[in-house]
């Protein structure tokens, strides 16, 4: 699969489809770090593992770059739903943007519960069976019993909350500059442990449509609290309800910013206009 | 007349073409209504952001409302649709952390139909006199 990616990486770059290919680099004494890879002999210190989700770099590089320089990008399956969420918000231009798809292995994808470890544009590597994350253990003891049972849960969890900015830093898709999570309006400063139900309810909720489930937060959470479980029930209401799944197509953006004639829910009738004679229009 | 208040507090996000006439027609025909809410006029229920329902409990609401036109009646053409979708996912994620999405009420009439929101608000201010109090948690003096 290495091999594939290096190749692919290789090409992009000799045909000069792309000014740079950002990847992972194994450089000095091992260690292991993004970077952009800009000749084809440098590629072969390309990796792959661990995974590091490199949209918002992606996104920070092009907009530093002059408009004519193009990236390519080597991407998983979450990786690339986070590049189309970008894209769908302008945050990067499509036509500067070309990828390099690989599909995660099993285990990875066990690991982070991901229901579609694979980009929809594989060039590396065989697509492996996603994992439903409601059948798995973490997640329902979460989700699970009543709501007074939930809040308590929940907020053994949240209290432990160091406020770091972490969830929001290395999520790939928060990007707003200012941020509601540092005005006093929204969020008190300067209280630690985050507000339970202010920092944490509207930063999950900020994402409710966009989170592509790659479970950057959680990785990044210092103390360990269970962010991806937050979205997922929203994830699941939207697929539900809309057939929407964040990521997937750049064209379609989230049903929540349209009426329900443009997209429709079932269930939901939309009455015409009635007036006081009870003559519809 | 009034319903006493007790330990609730309502937080009502009215749109002004059709909820808050609504809650005009009601006071002045003397319905009976609890002191529990207080109602903060809106343009249109489509401005209120999910943010600011979540900064409501946080502030100690027990419980919100938002009121705006009726679906396919509103306003601004069809403004409270995404308003809809939006306050339904946040209701998702309240149940999600056992908030319970049953605290936020979302209603839909129009401005004259005030019997119809005196007993929404009574209704809704009963189902909150049984609900937990949120204050364990949110930070100290609140």
């Amino acid at each position: 699969m290495l091999e594939q990616v290096k190749q692919k990486a290789r090409e992009i770059l000799e045909q000069k489809q792309a000014e740079g290919v950002l990847g992972l680099k194994k450089g000095l004494w091992d260690v292991i770090h993004p970077h952009v890879f800009s000749t084809p002999s440098e590629i072969d210190a390309l990796v792959l593992e661990p995974k590091w989700l490199l949209a918002k770099m992606a996104r920070a590089l092009l907009r530093e770059q002059p408009q004519n320089w193009r990236l390519a990008v080597v991407v998983r399956g979450c990786d690339e739903r986070a590049l189309v969420e970008l894209v769908k918000r302008n945050q990067i231009d499509r036509e500067r943007l070309l990828t390099v798809g690989y599909a995660c292995e099993a285990n990875q994808a066990k690991t982070c519960l991901c229901s579609r470890p694979y980009p929809q544009k594989l060039d590396a590597g065989s697509a492996v069976e996603g994992v439903d994350p409601f059948a798995d253990e973490r997640v329902k003891a979460y989700l699970e019993g009543d709501a007074g049972e939930r809040i308590e849960r929940w907020a053994a969890q949240l209290k432990r909350c160091i406020k770091c900015y972490g969830c929001r830093n290395s999520c790939p898709i928060c990007v707003c500059v200012p941020c509601k999570l540092e005005d006093d309006v929204w969020v008190e400063r300067g209280v630690i442990p985050a507000e339970m139900v202010s920092f944490h309810h509207i930063r999950a909720f900020h994402l409710s449509d966009t989170c592509v489930a790659c479970g950057a937060c959680q990785e990044a959470c210092p103390v360990g609290i269970p962010l991806m479980t937050l979205q997922l029930s929203m994830r699941a209401a939207l697929k539900k309800d809309y057939n929407y799944e964040a990521g997937l197509d750049a064209n379609r953006k989230s049903p929540v910013l349209f009426d329900f004639v443009k997209e429709p829910r079932p269930g939901q009738d939309v009455p015409d206009w009635v007036n006081s004679m009870g003559e519809k229009k | 007349m009034s319903v006493d208040r007790g330990n609730v507090k309502i937080l009502v996000f009215a749109c002004r073409w059709c909820g808050l006439i609504g809650a005009d027609g009601a006071g002045r025909k003397r319905i009976e209504l609890p002191a529990s809410y207080r109602v903060i006029p809106v343009d249109c229920a489509g401005y209120v952001e999910p943010d600011a329902v979540i900064r409501a409990f946080a502030s100690g609401a027990t419980g919100v409302a938002v009121l705006g036109c009726h679906v396919g009646g509103c306003r601004f053409n069809d403004a409270n649709h995404p308003a809809l979708k939006r306050l339904e996912l946040l209701k998702t994620l309240l149940d999600t952390t056992g908030i319970g999405g049953n605290r936020l009420l979302l209603g839909f009439g129009t401005a004259h139909e005030s019997h119809q929101y005196a007993d929404m608000i009574l209704e809704f201010h009963r189902a909150m006199e049984s609900m937990p109090s949120m204050a364990s948690w949110l930070p100290q003096g609140q």
